[in-house]
């Protein structure tokens, strides 16, 4: 990743690899709730929004320096990821579905409507970047370096949460509830634990999005990003970190790739995703291993 | 003697669903390191009175006493911590892990690493960890499957899931074992080398209650059988008088046999 940080040079594609890395922390978050202990979020841009409203407030409207209102816009997702997370989380299925739908609906409508302090749906601008030092940082080299150290940080973590003892117990809750319950898992409390970091992740990811673009709008914290943070989840490939990795890139991408199409560009985009879907349920991650699994084992049979 | 302390004490416990009375007065009480069977016909509320006990939901009246202390009611992992462990009817096994990741979620109880412990991996973490491992893998030695450990547990024979699945209740150091139809989908070998397991699992100073309709190994392993019928204890004793007993023949084993 270093390597392509220092051999890009083309600003265009500079930022699109930086908006890659901002994807992959999201889908990263949303897969250790989603993939891992199977609960769904349809709402899950409302933390994304958190965190680039929160900072782009701090440090706008009251002068916070960024590196103050970090803490304080992980803690404030934190906390509220779990109070929201404890009692949302008692539904399942398409209730949990219904239920986290609303909670982004509620938050993009806040983002929006509260304009003495959000800017309203024209957006909230002159957010200060980042600095370290002299350096500041923008979208362009030192961005894609801010960005990319957080994914890298975050592959670290994730991979020890899931080979842990709480990694199992989220698995476990995906997998069987009712025997998660009988082997002495707090299942309330794990669900809302979980739900609490990936809104952490979230909302870091928002942090460093409005910090880097020093202008955000509500529209893109609404229910479509939602959605498009599940469908990296889904295409990537559920309880999968590189999985993670490749469903933002692809959602990132695809429509960048797509352009050529002009006016049937979303066609081709909602047709490609249905392919995947039908031909690989698994995901990408999973659909590839096992094509080169399957070619593998005709190879050596032959 | 140790073997004359009441263990676990069921008292008046009645538990309906909509209109069907599921539960109706059931009182009993089950004495340390005793194996203690719960016979009746389908629909004689045996696994309800497993839920309740075991706190998958209250009962409607009565208590429940696990050691002198009212648990009734309290939270399921709660009453795991405190020494409760299950087996499932119909075996529930996590389908993502292997066999010694589900053992591994059986000690879930037993340790305490958190959100963040995984992240920082202190070094108490890896010790937690390692010690978590070795208790598993003893585990699986006792059921005879250290040998499968890192087989997906859902890819084995269905006789050896169960085995997992009383490796896993064991692994968060029950003091009162429920088993639902252990035998349930076994054959005869595998049957024999159950009850033998069942008595070691005694031996190491747990309390057994178990639902079974396999009539050789219930006769076979129990200390006492309680017979419960649409919902009521019929009678109570143990193995010798429970089949000389008239109402019991007549309700239950008349039918079947």
């Amino acid at each position: 990743m270093a390597a392509l940080g220092v051999a890009v040079s083309n600003p265009y594609e500079q930022q699109l690899l930086t908006i890659i890395g901002i994807h992959t922390l999201l889908a990263l978050g949303l897969n250790m709730l989603m993939g891992y202990a199977g609960q769904i979020s349809l709402g899950h841009a409302a933390f994304f929004g958190l965190g680039a409203y929160g900072t782009g407030v701090l440090t706008t409207h009251f002068q916070w320096s960024p590196w103050a209102s970090l803490p304080a816009v992980l803690v404030f997702a934190a906390l509220s990821g779990y109070l929201i997370g404890r009692p949302i989380l008692r539904l399942s299925g398409y209730y949990l579905a219904m239920g986290t739908l609303g909670l982004g609906i509620i938050v993009h409508v806040v983002f929006r409507e509260w304009d003495t302090l959000t800017g309203g749906a024209s957006g909230l601008v002159g957010i200060p970047p980042l600095t370290v030092g002299r350096l500041i940082v923008g979208l362009g080299r030192s961005g894609f370096f801010a960005v990319w150290a957080t994914v890298v940080l975050f592959f670290v973590l994730c991979g020890r949460v899931v080979d842990s003892r709480i990694g199992r117990a989220l698995r476990a809750l995906g997998d069987s509830p009712g025997a998660a319950a009988a082997s002495g898992i707090h299942t309330a409390h794990l669900k809302a634990v979980i739900f609490s970091f990936s809104a952490v992740m979230a909302a870091l990811a928002g942090y460093l999005y409005a910090h880097l673009l020093g202008f955000i709008s509500p529209s893109s914290f609404d229910f479509l990003m939602s959605i498009r943070m599940v469908t990296m989840v889904v295409i990537g490939g559920m309880a999968s970190i590189w999985g993670s990795l490749l469903g933002a890139s692809v959602i990132t991408l695809l429509p960048e790739w797509l352009h050529v199409f002009s006016d049937y560009e979303m066609m081709v985009y909602g047709l490609i995703l249905m392919v995947v879907m039908i031909f690989l349920p698994q995901g990408l991650t999973r659909g590839v291993l096992d094509a080169v699994r399957r070619t593998r084992a005709r190879t050596a049979s032959s | 003697m140790s073997g004359q302390h009441p263990f676990l004490t069921i008292e008046g416990v009645s538990k309906a669903f909509g209109g069907i009375q599921a539960l109706y007065e059931v009182s009993f009480a089950v004495q340390e390191r005793h194996i203690h069977a719960l016979i009746g016909p389908n629909g004689a509320g045996k696994t309800t009175l497993f839920n309740v006990i075991s706190g998958a939901f209250p009962p409607d009246e009565g208590s429940i006493r696990l050691d002198g202390q009212d648990i009734q009611g309290r939270p399921m992992h709660e009453l795991v911590r405190r020494g409760i462990a299950r087996t499932f009817q119909n075996v529930e096994l996590f389908g993502s892990m292997s066999v010694l990741e589900n053992v591994l979620v059986g000690c879930h109880s037993r340790t305490r690493c958190g959100l963040i412990g995984a992240m920082v991996r202190w070094p108490w973490v890896a010790r937690e960890e390692r010690w978590a491992r070795e208790r598993a893998m003893e585990l699986l030695e006792m059921v005879g499957l250290a040998d499968s450990a890192l087989k997906r547990a859902v890819d084995l024979p269905f006789g050896w899931q169960r085995l997992v699945e009383i490796a896993r209740a064991l692994a968060g150091d029950p003091k009162l074992l429920l088993l639902d139809e252990p035998a349930a989908g076994l054959n005869a070998v595998e049957t024999e080398k159950l009850s033998r397991l069942i008595e070691q699992i005694r031996a190491l100073g747990v309390t057994v209650l178990l639902v079974e309709h396999d009539m050789n190994l219930t006769m076979d392993i129990s200390d006492r059988i309680v017979v419960l019928d649409r919902g009521r204890k019929l009678a109570e004793g143990t193995p010798r008088e429970i089949q000389s007993s008239d109402a019991v023949m007549e309700a239950y084993l008349g039918k079947k046999h």
